[in-house]
């Protein structure tokens, strides 16, 4: 039976998120207090030491992203923007740091921003996210007034600013690119690669952008040491996670948990079980742009790259488990409904691939048997055609949920 | 290329290349001969990876990249085609075809359809998908004067957004809706309501026929063309490249002409559109001679040789002094070359004159005066790219709408810009600063700004020792001069705050480079030519000129009004600017042009409206007006009016019957730019090559044809010129400034004068060296502000300013014959301040009467703080609202110019 070893979430529930003082009771801002008296190099290498892996999805070391972004040069200033787009479907880990314990994300981002030697921060939150954005104000307003923001924070010569821009419910504008036009007051569309944030981001200048739960990572890391960090988790992805455990479970919820546990443990004993107590029949990982497992890989091992290895993801850390009764055809139909319907229609591949797909998986409910695995293999064609045709991470997206019901669920679906 | 790129050497399909590191790959393929497909990039705009077409395959690079979206590296191997890569660029336009309809009118070219056919998927069994853009809610917007979009053609490659976003600059269109829904707006929704002002870039870079020309839709097919011909556009003075298109006859489409100066492919509403007047069926196609007050039909022998008989026959009682001629802003080089020829050598006057005098005659005079050559000392590109730009009386973006892609991009990439208008202007949202003078305190206000200038120690010393005529001993008498005027005082006398003249002054003298752009708001006033003098002041002292990207430009108004003075339109100059005064010039062309030297007078003549004066008098006999309008173009019309009906023989030639027309005694049906050879000379005095592409309608003629056998008529018969390139050739022997420039050389491209000799390459700027004065030097003119004798009083409360619109043209005979550009706007309107409107009861729309001490006219009234209190705006193209019966013909005593933009007025409710 295994529990949760909480470090992102350790103040959630427990102290009151509007309460600078409850924040700093509990230890808060002790980690931007030491940081501030390390050279800024320190600290950029004491987060790459600790092996943090960005939480968004994709699992991109954050310390390297942070080199790069403290090595870029510019003559204008350097931009720390906080990925609180919080948009895959399954999700809601971001929302739980913000709302609860919002000082934990400002804390995290001047770590950041002095490491990197930024003057000014976003933070871009999913705008149907009230509350996060009302507990982030209120935060970031108190830490304006003890100076743990603004201009020669705590006495050094370092100034940061602070800023929430909410979204306008695009899911596109949670990949980062999208989301710097946008935050530049453009349409969200998403930008050629490269150049890359830390050389060009913001107005061009050069941008971290990180996930909230990876900036809320910052301050354990830095009071407690890059070896503490990396004496949890697995040795390729250190620390905790926060899984988000939907669907049909008992106790569905954020449960945050040492990297690499198992998915049954997740499941039985974070989550309390299938909610009619049979086995699941399968669990997306990830999200809508997440992979599909059987319950054969009830022992994955819930850490970026096994998971990779075995062609599945861990994605936003979002679990969505699918009882013994449910089917799966509707299921991926309102996945694919999803991409369709958030597809920016910038790129030919993805603004009519994704409607295709939708159109394809809509005449499984009449076709039969073989008719339907004919339609999987054209579905799966296509996405294939699309990942590798397609501008920015969207179009590339449909080939997980398709690619992993082709390989674990075809019979399945062919007669379901 | 510039000699500075380094090259680098890649492979694309084993094939060896060499290419300018960093060159875009898409372009280099293309140019090495890989046929690349690719439908969302496009030469003029930032890449955009949309369409996917153009990928390949990249050693190192993960999967297959766009081409367009890649600079090329040392190194760099490519595969541009192989079947994977065939095989996803035929998915991708079967993905295409789902949601794009593929029906082909034949009306507009079709760059997806190349591909479609290419692919083979015109073949319906080769397709891989149904179409589904039938389901999808796409409407046609039907709506804008000029164009039509229709959705389900549409590939949302960008092409039309980023036309009109970074090539023009206005940034009218985006997308709604997301994925397949998406589909282009203008503004918030339909082109009709948004902000697009018809220029047609869209149109012209949409590669599926998504965007398409309204006008002759029914009527063009592509494959029926008789012919394309490029030639230079009629209307300002940028000097756009066109290509029109013709079908049986006619002119049924015109395209901004890619990769050539100096639009690169860009056109405003009226290259593009305004083309339908040449087939109206108002055009003169026969001479008309009055008869009893009525106009008859007459054969050509019977005009011309009544013509030539009264001509003779008033010479010969009156004297050679008695006749004049304008000659016409509108007409090529060649027409207006010999036009002079035919007043100096026929007539034996040197009173000819035309409309430039109207516009920018204190300009020229000033410009010749101080720095010795009337016309731009830059090229238009460098509009682009100066640091700062000083536009004064100078609404450029309606008036010289491509010059103005060129300031919006610069104003993109963070160029300052100081605008000084006592109207607001659109420009104004592109300006650093902002300075809004009273009507008529420019020189005032210039000088205010040499004194902070000054002050500030802003001054280039180096510069006024080397370059400008008395050094440091001329500048002080300026210094002191400019001396009262200081901040607080000339704040007063312009209300223009200081802080703002502060900002201006220290934004063009301390930038690094700045350029003067300077229009009719200054030039039309008594004091146009101190006007200029003092801007050529503060350029010469703080040097910003002499140097590439710095310098002074008066926009010109008209296509040829640069080519008509260049060519010895004046009554002061000969061809080239060469004084009429000086014996040895006299000499020279009277020996060319094969005439006795005392045949030509040595009086220089009378200028445009000194013309119309002296015939008032009774002075001026008879008059040959070639493609001129003075009843609408000259001030104080009621005088004109008079004037043109006390002479004894009027003669007009024209495509039209105009305002003036009714007083001729003979009318010509003449040629318009579209029915003949020749050249025009734009604004950066590039020579410009028109082309003949429809036949003239009916019996009307070439207008230097007329001119050359009323010559011979009048028994001083000019040279058989068989063809225009022969007139131009004679032209050149007389104008040293375009001395080395033949129609041969144009057929390369244009070049810009000073062209010398046959080897020049041309000038791009002037001074870079010297000036073109005697001294080589420039000269300082100080000069005092005075009060304008026009004022305002109880009677005539508002000072009234007067200029163009976007969509109309001059005195508007070509552009309100135009259909889509009368759709825009065809009504005159009087621009007042709230608080001027409230006291008279007047609202939007409210019928008005203004009345100068001059003339009474009427029209609408819209009611916008654009203008200040105190000050009413009026168009002037409307012939039902003529502007000039309130203006004033009391003129610049230098340049002889009417001061149109100011004339006390009242406006009162009807």
């Amino acid at each position: 039976m295994i529990s949760e070893n909480r470090i992102i979430l350790k103040n959630a529930g427990h102290i009151n998120p509007a309460s600078i003082d409850d924040y700093i009771a509990a230890g808060g801002y002790g980690a931007l207090a030491k940081a501030i008296r390390e050279k800024p190099e320190m600290v950029v290498e004491e987060i790459a030491d600790s092996g943090l892996r960005g939480r968004g999805g994709a699992g991109f070391p954050t310390g390297i992203k942070k080199k790069a972004a403290a090595g870029a040069t510019t003559a204008g200033i350097k931009y720390v923007v906080c990925n609180a787009d919080e948009g895959e479907p399954g999700t809601f880990k971001d929302r739980e740091i913000m709302e609860n314990d919002p000082h934990l994300l400002v804390e995290g981002m001047v770590i950041a921003a002095y490491g990197i030697g930024a003057g000014k921060g976003f933070i871009y939150v999913r705008g149907e996210y009230y509350r996060s954005i009302e507990m982030l104000q209120k935060a970031i307003n108190q830490a304006k007034e003890k100076n743990f923001l603004g201009n020669e924070i705590l006495g050094s010569r370092f100034s940061f600013d602070l800023e929430i821009m909410p979204g306008a419910g695009s899911y596109l504008c949670g990949e980062e690119l999208t989301l710097l036009e946008s935050l530049e007051g453009k349409r969200g569309y998403p930008r050629i690669k490269p150049p890359f944030p830390a050389e060009k981001g913001l107005w061009g200048e050069p941008t971290l952008v990180n996930n909230v739960e990876t900036l809320a990572s910052l301050p354990s890391i830095i009071s407690h040491g890059a070896g503490w960090y990396r004496s949890r988790g697995t040795e390729k992805t250190p620390g905790t996670k926060i899984f988000t455990i939907s669907g049909d479970v008992k106790k569905p919820g954020c449960y945050e948990t040492d990297a690499g546990v198992k998915l049954r443990d997740l499941i039985d004993d974070l989550a309390g079980g299938t909610a009619d107590g049979k086995p699941w029949k399968a669990v997306l990982l990830g999200g809508a742009a997440g992979t599909f497992v059987p319950h054969g890989w009830s022992d994955a091992t819930m850490c970026y790259d096994e998971l990779r290895e075995r062609g599945a993801t861990l994605g936003s850390g979002a679990v969505i488990v699918v009882g013994s009764r449910r089917k799966l055809i509707p299921f991926i139909q309102n996945i694919l409904k999803f991409f369709r319907h958030e597809s920016c229609g910038k790129c030919v591949p993805c603004r009519i691939g994704t409607s295709y797909l939708h159109a394809q998986s809509l005449l499984l409910d009449k076709a039969g048997a073989e008719e339907r695995k004919a339609i999987l293999n054209d579905m799966l064609d296509n996405s294939r055609q699309m990942a590798k045709s397609s501008l920015c991470p969207l179009g590339q997206s449909p080939i997980l949920p398709v690619e992993s019901l082709h390989r674990h669920f075809m019979e399945t679906v062919a007669v379901e | 290329m510039n000699a500075k790129e380094t090259m680098v050497t890649i492979t694309i399909d084993e094939k060896t290349i060499q290419a300018p590191s960093g060159a875009n790959l898409l372009e280099v393929a293309r140019t090495n001969g890989f046929a690349v497909p690719g439908l969302c990039y496009h030469r003029k705009l930032t890449p955009t990876g949309a369409c996917r077409l153009c990928l390949v395959k990249i050693e190192g690079m993960r999967g297959l990249v766009t081409s367009c979206t890649v600079k090329v590296t040392e190194g760099m191997k490519v595969t541009a085609f192989d079947d994977e890569i065939e095989n996803t660029r035929r998915l991708l336009l079967n993905y295409l075809l789902y949601e794009h309809n593929d029906t082909y009118d034949g009306t507009y070219p079709d760059e997806m359809r190349e591909l479609i056919i290419r692919y083979g998927l015109d073949k319906p069994e080769n397709r891989y998908f149904p179409s589904v853009w039938q389901t999808l809610p796409f409407e046609k917007d039907d709506t804008s004067p000029v164009l039509t979009y229709d959705p389900a053609k549409c590939i949302k490659c960008f092409r039309c957004i980023k036309a009109c976003d970074e090539v023009q600059g206005k940034n009218v269109l985006s997308f709604t809706e997301r994925g397949i829904k998406s589909f282009i707006i203008a503004g918030t929704g339909v082109w009709g309501e948004s902000e697009c002002d018809g220029c047609g870039e869209c149109i012209q870079l949409c590669p599926t026929g998504a965007i398409v020309e309204k006008p002759y839709r029914d009527v063009i097919e592509l494959d029926k063309l008789e012919r394309t011909v490029i030639t230079t556009c009629p209307y300002c003075g940028v000097g756009c490249q066109i290509e029109l298109l013709v079908q049986d006859g006619k002119i049924v489409r015109s395209n901004g002409v890619e990769g050539v100066s100096p639009n690169d492919g860009r056109l405003c509403v009226k290259g593009r559109f305004g083309y339908e007047f040449v087939h109206s069926h108002d055009r003169l196609t026969k001479p008309l001679i009055k008869r009893n007050g009525r106009f008859e039909e007459a054969s050509w022998d019977e005009a011309l040789n009544l013509i030539a008989g009264r001509f003779t026959a008033i010479r010969e009682k009156y004297g050679s002094d008695a006749l004049a001629g304008y000659a016409s802003a509108k007409c090529t080089n060649e027409d207006n070359y010999l036009f002079q020829k035919f007043i100096r050598t026929v007539f034996g006057t040197n009173n000819i004159d035309y409309c430039t005098r109207l516009c920018h005659a204190s300009t020229v005079t000033a410009m010749l005066k101080a720095i010795g050559d009337g016309a731009g000392s830059n090229p238009i590109e460098d509009f682009e790219t100066v640091d700062c730009l000083f536009v004064t009386g100078n609404n450029i973006i309606d008036t010289h709408p491509i010059t103005a892609t060129y300031v919006k991009r610069g104003a993109a990439k963070g160029q300052k810009i100081i605008v000084v208008d006592p109207r607001w202007t659109p420009l104004v949202r592109y300006a650093t600063v902002w300075l809004q003078p009273k009507l008529g305190t420019d020189v005032a206000l210039l000088n205010g700004l040499c004194h902070i200038i000054i002050k500030n120690g802003w001054v280039n010393r180096k510069f006024i020792e080397e370059r400008v005529e008395g050094g440091i001993e001329a500048f002080s008498q300026l210094e002191e001069l400019v001396s009262s005027y200081t901040p607080d005082e000339v704040a007063s006398i312009t209300g223009v705050p200081e802080e703002k003249l502060e900002l201006a002054a220290e934004l063009y003298a301390t930038s690094s480079t700045s350029m003067i752009a300077t229009g009719m708001g200054l030039s039309q006033q008594v004091t146009g030519t101190h006007n200029v003098f003092c801007l050529i002041n503060m350029m010469l002292i703080t040097g910003q000129v002499g140097r590439e990207r710095c310098g002074i430009n008066p926009p010109r108004g008209q296509n040829n009004v640069q080519g008509a003075t260049d060519v010895g339109c004046s009554p002061a100059n000969y061809p080239g600017y060469i004084p009429v005064l000086n014996d040895e010039n006299r000499r020279k062309v009277a020996g060319i042009w094969g005439v006795p030297y005392d045949s030509l007078s040595a009086r220089p003549g009378l200028t445009t409206v000194e013309i119309m004066q002296a015939a008032y008098d009774g002075r001026i006999k008879a008059m040959y007006i070639m493609g001129e309008n003075p009843m609408i173009s000259d001030p104080n019309l009621n005088h004109t009016e008079e004037a043109l009906k006390k002479m004894e023989f009027v003669v007009v030639q024209d495509i039209f019957h105009t305002e003036t027309t009714p007083f001729a005694d003979v009318i010509l049906p003449a040629s318009s730019w579209a029915e003949k050879e020749g050249t025009f000379v734009n604004s950066d005095r590039r020579v410009l090559r028109v082309r003949k592409a429809v036949e003239c309608p009916g019996e009307a003629r070439e207008d230097w044809k007329i001119i050359h056998e009323l010559a011979k008529r009048m028994g001083k018969p000019m040279p058989g010129y068989r063809n225009e390139a022969e007139i131009f050739d004679e032209l050149a022997k007389v104008t040293p400034i375009m001395g080395g420039i033949s129609f041969e050389r144009l057929e390369k491209g244009s070049i810009q004068w000073p062209c010398p000799s046959p080897g020049h390459p041309g000038t791009p700027t002037l001074y870079l060296e010297n000036f073109n004065t005697q001294t080589g030097r420039g000269k300082l003119f100080p000069v005092e502000y005075s009060p304008q004798n026009e004022k305002v009083d109880g009677e005539y409360p508002l000072m009234l300013n007067s200029g163009r619109l976007l969509y109309h043209y001059h005195t508007a005979t070509m552009t309100r014959r135009t259909k889509a550009l009368r759709d825009f706007v065809d009504e005159a309107f009087v621009l007042m301040h709230p608080n001027d409107a409230a006291r008279q009861m007047i609202t939007e729309g409210s019928k008005v009467r203004l009345e100068s001490r001059r003339g009474v006219i009427e029209t609408v009234a819209r009611i916008s703080e654009e203008v200040l209190e105190g000050e009413v705006f009026m168009p002037w193209h409307f012939t039902e609202s003529q502007v000039n019966r309130l203006t004033r013909d009391e003129l610049d005593p230098y340049s002889k110019i009417a001061p149109f933009k100011l004339s006390a007025v009242r406006v009162t409710r009807i």
